[in-house]
């Protein structure tokens, strides 16, 4: 059940807090913030809370004030006792840090200001525990438990096992959940799910539970997933949970630019040139800007190009642009952060890693470089600027091409209209769940009805079925093995009498702790030329395994500037063919960059129905444009822009929308057919979507399908026909089949591979580390392969089969909405059309020329476009006559 | 199906019909055991599989069965799976007929188990012109120079074919030549997965040439232990 928090009167925090508390907070604040209006007393009153605010909202404060303030009036007492209180849980370890010395201040100040006063106060512990954490501090803690523990999902779990540092959870008071908004949508949140519930069971007051959160949709979902269920009189209900929603507070200052008048006639210098004229205006006329491209490569491009175009402002005697991204090593990106902090640095380009909330001191712009793909992220991006709350959030949106304008114009509206996009909740982890009861039975024994119950109360196993929590545990007691060599691959002994599980094996404790976690490793795989004649391996180059992950045979990609043919896989060497004529199907960005959600693929999809409503009822120009400028946060030239593409979009072929799918077939001068779906549902969907179609019109008919997608559509293509609408066709008529069809088209797919991998070492069946070694990433994938082979054997519905199956369908992509959709056509309220052109229309130029891009260079796609508008303007103008 | 006139393959077996001689090669029984001790917990089927197919093979009636190395698979010591079931096998095998080990390179320390059961284990065993041996060196005997036919394994010998996009891997037997006799390399007789691409990957046995391997001849094991004649590796697309 949520609530709404309350707005509290500052005078009841007043009377809550202890003086000393109360002293050292306005020595620091002049007010509470909005979020401490809201949090703070809740807390006090021990109330579960989920506090969504954007970030740099004093939302951490907002949390551990009242619990500074509990603690402090214990120690006064001279009450407080040998256990932890509170147990802060954050995704990241450099965030853990943070925390740990802004509580430390706060504490050690109020230490002083009580020593002024004479008033003899128990000391306050504050300790860290993650991975990093050495042996000896963690001996400390045993010894001294922190009153409040700050550490990360996975050493969380760890604890949990140890029986020494169990005690000390006997009566937990509070737990926090920082950045839940990154954990709840992935597997590491699924974890923690489990492990909060694991606490719970520990302690014998069930802990009052605080979330934090950046903006977030749903929140009621959010808010479930922090409280989880209770079991009352044989009955579940939902828990209670307030829920602080201050997002709509921070005042935001968003638009989208474009860096040149006219995004289509335009040559690439021109693009060049004012896309880094209008980046340096704009970071010079802020103190600092934070800069966000979607790939990595991209960050290096842009200070490169700055670099060189504006040597005064970014090349004089010290830095002032830096990158910050994942690939780049710990030290350097701390020295980032660090000259970020100090405020050194007039700009930092980053791709993802700067999301999170690590302090990066005071930001006054932030840049998009292209579309952010969802409102929710842009809200975080954007949030990043304007350290307060009470500061306005500035973010600029720099789109690149007429498609990128129109995603990034309906992201602003639903932004600013605070229509969040919804994530997604992955629930009944199969390989998690294996994970984790393979942790409890470490921890003791357990009757199997108890077990099931503790979690079911867990938001994310709480619809678990009693059939797949047995088949896990006939795995992990390694039932599919045989009787003789039950003792080998049991991991827990299961006595079907009694009821009863525990841990099997002396190794348990040590196979569990070194194992843990749900991240796969991941490393780059050699590109290899297949059948070379003399035998010898030649090595080509190195793509990213989530890149060979999305490779399907056929495929075809650009790497140093050549063409590959994607073979098939082994280990971590992917085998091409380096003749190619066919031209590439899959940007080498691919798996970077970040899919487009849904509910703004639909909104956008929405806005061109309304346009096309207009076309259709010979609205003016006139009339169109101020519709645009009514509906849209736009200038004068973004809505030129808009107008001009949908006309040409309506009078050359017509406007797909949210109840007109387009199919829209073309040959290549190659005489090769097209089928391009103007499905603009995002990459998830279009993911499952296109898969299904290729599947089954190429069980009709030929095999040799090539497949282009992304998030405005996808298309088809082959030399001989397709009986693409025939398939279309058979999957809506019945859209429940797509889990099975779907299932089948995976079976042998590299996808499938990689993600078997990732679930069989989540699930502890591939030990990443056993008897003292390690294993590289290569071993593992080589003999998972073999693993693979034989768990078919043992059933296709082996739990870890079934669960990998889930995770590519449900996580990867998106069935649930592609299923929505087929229905939608089923019942009518999508209909499809077909239509046949000489050259593809403009809305699909993209999508057809994705591909291309890495072996174009950017001014011969520029080029192509050109050519192709000018066709597509001949055309209609004839048509006009 | 016939080859050289004079042998039979069956399944992934070599059948002499007059001698009632049947020859299997690399069983490498204990690879799962070696996986899981690496941490790759994969289910133990391969003895159930490897006894049910020679349970299959023994309605032939052999007289003598010809076990051409790498009975079993790690090297340096015997693990405990490997005593269990090398021995189990040796005893399904040694209750309907005579049967003769040949050293394989990963059979350093068979000697115990073949004791135990009073075998011998040999470099390699002729009869007629006909010479079995492993395949992992090259033998200098007299014997051998002058049999006709070599038959060795080793080499694990398997074959992707392609069909557009699609391409499957099957186990196979390679006919050609070494020097001037006939050489007939065996698949493995192991269950766990289907052996090393002779297109593609490096070549193991030193009886095989890079250079020559084009004009052997391929036989493929299809599934339901059909048998089909591929023609030579040069003409295989």
């Amino acid at each position: 059940m949520k609530t709404q928090a309350k707005l509290r009167d500052k005078k009841e925090i007043l009377l809550a807090l202890d003086p000393l508390v109360k002293e050292w907070f306005f020595s620091h604040f002049k007010e509470f913030s909005l979020p401490q209006l809201y949090g703070v007393m809740p807390i006090c009153e021990r109330k579960n809370i989920l506090i969504s605010a954007p970030t740099g909202g004093t939302k951490t404060l907002t949390a551990f004030l009242s619990i500074i303030n509990y603690l402090i009036i214990l120690a006064r007492k001279n009450e407080l006792e040998n256990k932890v209180y509170c147990v802060y849980i954050s995704p990241l370890k450099a965030l853990s840090n943070d925390i740990f010395v802004n509580l430390e201040k706060p504490l050690k100040e109020i230490k002083e200001l009580a020593k002024k006063k004479k008033i003899k106060l128990q000391n306050i512990r504050v300790a860290v525990r993650t991975g990093d954490t050495a042996t000896k501090a963690k001996s400390d803690m045993l010894r001294k438990p922190p009153h409040i523990l700050i550490t990360t999902p996975e050493s969380f779990a760890i604890i949990l096992t140890t029986k020494k540092f169990i005690e000390k959870f006997s009566t937990v008071e509070y737990i926090i959940l920082d950045e839940i908004h990154a954990l709840a949508c992935n597997k590491r949140g699924t974890h923690l799910n489990l492990s909060v519930e694991r606490l719970e069971e520990l302690s014998n007051i069930a802990p009052v539970r605080i979330g934090l959160s950046a903006t977030i949709a749903p929140i009621e979902e959010i808010a479930k997933y922090l409280v989880g269920y209770a079991k009352q009189d044989d009955k579940w209900k939902e828990k209670n949970c307030l829920v602080a929603d201050v997002n709509f507070v921070k005042k935001m200052d968003l638009k989208s630019l474009s860096p040149i008048s006219d995004l289509i006639d335009t040559t690439a210098k021109e693009m060049q040139q004012g896309l880094y004229s209008l980046l340096d205006e704009l970071i010079q006329k802020h103190n600092t800007s934070l800069i966000f491209t979607n790939t990595r490569s991209a960050t290096e491009r842009v200070i490169n190009h700055l670099k060189e175009m504006f040597p005064k402002n970014y090349q004089a005697v010290e830095e002032t642009i830096g990158a910050h991204h994942s690939s780049l090593s710990k030290a350097l990106r701390f020295k980032i952060e660090q000259q970020l902090r100090e405020g050194k640095l007039k700009a930092v380009v980053t791709s993802t890693s700067l999301e999170l909330g690590i302090d990066i001191g005071y930001v006054d712009l932030v840049i998009l470089l292209g579309s952010p793909k969802s409102v929710a992220r842009v809200l975080q991006r954007t949030g990043r600027a304007g350290h307060r709350i009470h500061n306005i959030s500035k973010g600029r949106l720099v789109v690149l091409d007429r498609d990128d304008l129109v995603e990034c114009s309906v992201m602003l509206k639903e932004a600013l209209e605070k229509k969040i996009d919804k994530i997604q909740i992955p629930t009944c982890c199969l390989d998690v769940l294996a994970q984790q009861i393979y942790g409890m039975a470490i921890q003791k024994k357990w009757n199997v009805e108890e077990l099931l119950n503790l979690i079911r109360k867990s938001y994310c196993y709480h619809d678990l079925s009693r059939e797949d929590f047995l088949s896990v545990l006939s795995y992990l007691a390694g039932e599919y093995s045989g009787l003789e060599t039950k003792h080998v691959y049991g991991k827990i002994w299961y006595d079907l009498k009694t009821g009863e599980l525990g841990k099997r094996g002396r190794l348990a404790r040590m196979i569990y702790m070194t194992n843990i976690g749900t991240i796969p490793e991941e490393s780059f795989v050699t590109v290899v030329i297949a059948y070379p004649k003399d035998r010898k391996e030649e090595k080509i180059g190195f793509i990213d395994e989530a890149f060979l992950e999305r490779l399907k045979k056929g495929d075809v990609f650009v790497l140093g500037g050549y063409k590959y043919q994607f073979l098939y896989s082994k280990g971590m060497k992917a085998y091409v063919n380096a003749s190619v004529i066919r031209p590439p199907t899959i940007p080498s960005w691919f798996s970077e960059m970040l899919p487009l959600s849904f509910d703004l693929a639909m909104a956008i999809q929405h806005f061109r129905k309304l346009i096309d409503d207009l076309f259709r009822k010979n609205k003016s120009e006139r009339e169109i444009k101020k519709f645009i400028n009514s509906y849209l946060y736009l200038d004068k030239r973004a809505i030129n822009a808009i107008y001009n593409y949908f006309y040409e979009q309506y009078h050359y072929a017509k406007i797909p929308h949210e109840s007109k799918l387009l199919l829209e077939r073309y040959k290549d001068e190659n005489d090769k057919s097209y089928v391009i779906f103007h499905s603009l549902y995002g990459r998830r969907v279009n993911d499952a979507l296109s898969r299904a179609v290729a599947y089954i019109a190429g069980k009709h008919g030929r095999r040799d399908i090539e497949i282009g997608i992304n998030d405005n559509g996808f298309f088809l293509a082959s030399y001989s026909p397709m009986q693409v609408e025939k398939a279309l066709k058979l999957l809506s008529e019945k859209p429940e089949a797509l889990k099975e069809i779907l299932e089948q088209a995976i079976e042998r797919t590299e996808v499938f591979k990689r993600r078997f991998r990732h679930c069989a070492t989540r699930s502890l069946m591939i030990l990443r580390r056993y008897k003292g070694e390690g294993k590289s990433v290569g071993k593992q994938q080589l003999k998972s392969h073999f693993l693979l082979a034989a768990v078919k054997k043992i059933s296709q519905d082996f739990p870890i089969l079934r669960e990998t199956r889930r995770e590519i369908l449900e996580d990867l992509m998106d069935i649930k909405n592609a299923t929505e959709i087929l229905k939608r056509i089923k019942d009518g309220k999508i209909k499809t059309e077909v239509i046949y052109n000489d050259i593809p229309s403009p809305f699909s130029f993209n999508l057809i020329t994705q591909g291309h891009a890495d072996l174009l260079k950017i001014e011969s796609k520029i080029e192509f476009l050109k050519r192709m508008h000018q066709k597509i303007l001949e055309k209609i103008s004839q048509k006009m006559d | 199906m016939k080859i050289l006139t004079r042998m039979e393959i069956k399944r992934k077996a070599l059948w002499f019909p007059k001698k009632k001689i049947l020859i299997i090669a690399d069983l490498h029984l204990g690879y799962e055991e070696a996986l899981n001790e690496q941490g790759i917990m994969i289910p133990r089927q391969m003895f159930k599989q490897i006894k049910k197919e020679l349970q299959d093979l023994l309605k032939l009636n052999p007289k003598i069965i010809i076990i051409n190395g790498d009975l079993k698979h790690e090297f340096g010591q015997i693990s405990r799976q490997e005593w269990s079931e090398a021995t189990g096998i040796l005893d399904l095998l040694l209750k309907k007929c005579k049967v003769i080990l040949i050293k394989g390179n990963h059979d350093t320390i068979l000697g115990q188990i073949a004791k135990k059961k009073n075998l011998d284990i040999v470099d390699f065993y002729c009869f007629d012109d006909i010479c079995v041996l492993h395949g992992h060196k090259v033998l200098l005997d007299k014997k051998i120079y002058d049999s006709k036919i070599l038959v060795i394994g080793h080499q694990h010998p398997a074959i992707s074919i392609r069909e557009g996009i699609k391409s499957e891997k099957y186990k196979c037997f390679l006919v050609g030549k070494w020097k001037r006799k006939n050489l007939v390399v065996m698949p493995s007789f192991f269950t766990i997965f289907e052996g090393s691409d002779i297109r593609n990957e490096k070549l193991m046995s030193p009886y095989l040439d890079e250079r020559k391997i084009g004009s052997f001849e391929i036989f493929i094991l299809g599934e339901n232990n059909k048998i089909y004649r591929f023609g030579k590796l040069k003409h295989i697309k």
